[in-house]
C-alpha cells in the first residue's frame, strides 16, 4: 500500500526568510539553568582549595569559615599563598615548633590584634589548615603545635565533603 | 467585514512562533553567572576541640572541686600501622591475642565501621557517669597519613546504621602522641 501522509505538506509561509530552530537550544538551557540553580551556594567559596595537594574527603557536614589559610602540600607550607618553608626539612626536624611558619603566623597575628585596637576587628585566631591527604601524622601535628602557640588556637582542617 | 477579518486573524496566527529570542538573552547571562559561582567541590572543616585549658596543679580552680576526684574516661584512640588500640583511663581494650591491636586491619585496610561499633558500645556502657562522655582523643603514629587519621575522626565522631546516624564522640581532640 501507499505511504498516504499524514497532514499535508504545508506551504512555506515565507519562503525567502530562513528561521532559526531555537526550541532545542532552549530546551537545553532549561535543564543547565535548573541544575546550575540547584547547585547553587549562596556562601561562595570562602576557601579556595589549593592546586598541589588533594585534601581528605570526611562525612563532615561542617561549612566552611574564614581564617588564615595554612596550606600543607607535600612541597612547601604557605601562609595565606605565601610560601614559608619547604616540608621536606620539617619532616626531619626535631621538637613541635616550625620557627619560620611560627615566625609567619605571630606577624599575621600582631597584625591582626593592631587592626582589633584601631578597628574594633575581631581577632579569633582562627586558622584553616590544608593539608595533603598523603601527609604523615608527625608532619600534621607539628603545624598544628605551631599554630597552637603562635596566637591561632582555633584551628580547622578543611577536607572535601562527601555526599 | 467584521467576520471576515477575525477568520483571517486566526489563519494568521497559526503559524506565529513565539519570540524567545529575549529568554534566550537572559539564559546567556544566567549561565555564565551561575556558573561562576557554582561550588563544584563541596568543601567542610572539622573544627578541632583543643582540651580546656590546663589548671595546675595547685591552682584555685582545684580548690572549688569536690573532695573527692572526679573519674575522666579519656578515652583514647591510637592508630598504628596494625590497627587500633582504645583505650581509657580504666582499662585498654584487648584484641584477640596478647600484644595484638584492639581492631586489627582487614585484609591491609582500617576497619572503621569496627572501629565505630566497639565506640558505639563504650559510649552505651559507660552512660553518663563520666563527665567527657562526648570526648575522645586521638594519637597516631607518625607515619600515619592524614586521610587515615581524618576516617578515624569520622568513625570516632558518629556511627553510621541503616542509614542512620548515631552520635558517638563529636569532640575529637589530637594528641601529640610520641615523636
Amino acid at each position: 500500500m501507499a505511504f498516504i501522509p499524514s497532514h499535508k505538506k504545508r506551504p512555506r509561509e515565507n519562503p525567502g526568510q530562513a528561521r532559526l530552530q531555537l526550541t532545542s537550544m532552549m530546551d537545553m538551557f532549561t535543564i543547565i539553568l535548573v541544575f546550575l540553580l540547584k547547585i547553587y551556594s549562596t556562601h561562595g567559596q570562602l576557601i579556595n582549595p589549593s592546586e598541589d595537594l588533594t585534601l581528605p574527603s570526611s562525612k563532615v557536614q561542617q561549612l566552611p569559615e574564614l581564617g588564615l589559610d595554612v596550606t600543607v602540600s607535600s612541597d612547601w607550607i604557605l601562609v595565606n599563598g605565601k610560601p614559608v618553608e619547604q616540608t621536606q626539612n620539617i619532616i626531619e626536624q626535631e621538637g613541635y615548633i616550625i620557627p619560620r611558619l611560627q615566625e609567619e603566623l605571630l606577624r599575621y597575628s600582631t597584625e591582626a590584634e593592631k587592626m582589633e585596637i584601631l578597628y574594633g576587628a575581631e581577632f579569633s585566631g582562627k586558622a584553616t589548615i590544608q593539608g595533603d591527604k598523603h601527609l604523615p601524622y608527625r608532619l600534621l601535628i607539628k603545624v598544628m603545635a605551631t599554630c597552637g602557640q603562635s596566637n591561632f588556637p582555633n584551628m580547622r582542617l578543611v577536607v572535601y565533603r562527601e555526599e | 467585514m467584521g467576520y471576515r477579518s477575525l477568520k483571517r486573524d486566526r489563519r494568521e496566527s497559526e503559524w506565529v512562533h513565539a519570540n524567545i529570542t529575549p529568554m534566550l538573552n537572559l539564559m546567556v547571562i544566567l549561565i555564565p553567572l551561575l556558573l561562576n559561582s557554582a561550588e563544584f567541590v563541596r568543601l567542610g572543616i572539622i573544627e578541632l576541640n583543643l582540651p580546656p585549658a590546663a589548671v595546675s596543679a595547685n591552682g584555685q580552680m582545684l580548690a572549688e572541686l569536690p573532695q573527692e576526684e572526679i573519674v575522666h574516661l579519656d578515652l583514647t584512640v591510637t592508630i598504628t600501622d596494625r590497627g587500633f588500640f582504645i583505650s581509657s583511663s580504666l582499662a585498654v581494650l584487648g584484641g584477640e591475642k596478647e600484644g595484638e591491636p584492639s581492631i586489627s586491619k582487614v585484609n591491609g585496610e582500617y576497619d572503621f565501621n569496627m572501629l565505630s561499633m566497639q565506640l558505639y558500645q563504650i559510649k552505651q556502657k559507660a552512660g553518663y557517669r563520666f563527665p567527657d562522655t562526648d570526648r575522645i582523643i586521638l594519637m597516631a603514629e607518625p607515619e600515619i597519613d592524614y586521610q587515615t587519621v581524618i576516617s578515624t575522626m569520622d568513625a570516632a565522631r558518629s556511627l553510621y546504621y541503616n542509614g542512620e546516624m548515631i552520635e558517638l564522640f563529636p569532640e575529637v581532640s589530637i594528641s601529640g602522641g610520641v615523636l
